[in-house]
């Protein structure tokens, strides 16, 4: 598999390192309840088609990036900064 | 009082690891790898949105603007090197000076001297391509690689940044970077992946 980083062009994927799911958003502050913890630190959708997860860049240029792959063919859709998101934004 | 005397001398990141003279095939000489020393080196990196007032900066001091993609920018005896985003290396020929600049500099982003912590060489020769193929995942070839262009990747599993500069008489130039703590391990990749074509050493001029 190939990732195309925006900054580095097209490189191997033992290039980078795979986070997780790039979507959920910690819940804020102290008073966060436990249920709105469990969900953001445990519960995770496992979609069969398209992800939206974070990997980094790590033998590259050291960015966090946002990739959109099809989980069943590892066709990749898109690939952005993930500094590009909004902080803080569902997306 | 006595007078500390000191045994510190100053040390090339290859010393102990590579010198001049010639391994692997007899009778060729399909690439020279020539041990640059004695240069300075810093990282730059300016936040978010001050890029465009550190290479002003940059150019103001000496005549070259920071390459927006991965690409080397030389100007005299300075290289501006992109090195990720608003990242960059900043290589100077030599190290008088260096330290004025870089203090100039830091008014415009986070400035780090790195001169000696990495251990670069310069590697040309007629089978230049055939050598970084066994080591590096990019193409290089010269319709992918042009002259100018830089990348930070890695090889052998060691992080490296390697540019490629004007052809020479023998075709491509391309120098190489890594972390000097990282050398002797990148040398013994070297020296296997390179023996079959034949290999010379040399100093830098
Ligand atoms: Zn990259």
């Amino acid at each position: 598999m190939r990732i195309t980083c925006p900054h580095c062009g097209a490189r191997d994927a033992q290039e980078f390192t795979y986070l997780g799911a790039a979507d959920p958003q910690r819940p804020d502050g102290m008073a966060a309840t436990e249920a709105a913890m469990t969900e953001y630190v445990y519960l995770r959708d496992n979609p069969a088609g398209s992800h939206r997860e974070l990997w980094y860049h790590g033998a590259g240029c050291h960015v966090w990036l946002v990739v959109t792959r099809d989980t069943h063919t590892h066709a990749i859709a898109s690939v952005e900064a993930a500094r590009a998101r909004k902080a803080g934004a569902a997306a | 009082m006595a007078e500390i005397a000191t045994s510190w001398r100053p040390r090339s990141a290859w010393a102990g690891i590579a010198q001049p003279g010639s391994f692997g095939a007899k009778g060729k000489t399909g690439v020279v790898a020539t041990l640059l020393d004695g240069f300075g080196l810093a990282t730059l990196i300016a936040e978010p949105g001050a890029a465009t007032s550190l290479s002003r900066a940059v150019e103001g001091r000496l005549g070259i603007a920071l390459p927006e993609m991965p690409r080397i920018v030389s100007g005299g005896a300075h290289d501006a090197i992109w090195a990720g985003p608003d990242q960059w290396l900043l290589r100077a020929a030599l190290r008088d000076g260096f330290q004025p600049l870089l203090d100039e500099l830091a008014a415009h982003a986070a400035v780090s001297d790195q001169s000696d912590a990495r251990a670069a060489f310069r590697l040309q020769g007629p089978r230049t391509r055939d050598l970084l193929a066994k080591g590096v995942m990019l193409d290089l070839h010269p319709s992918a690689f042009g002259v100018g262009e830089t990348a930070v990747t890695s090889v052998a599993y060691l992080g490296v940044q390697l540019w490629r500069l004007a052809d020479g008489p023998d075709g491509p130039v391309f120098e190489i970077m890594v972390a000097r703590s990282m050398a002797g391990s990148f040398w013994s990749w070297f020296t296997a992946a390179a023996a079959e074509f034949g290999c010379r050493v040399a100093d830098q001029d």
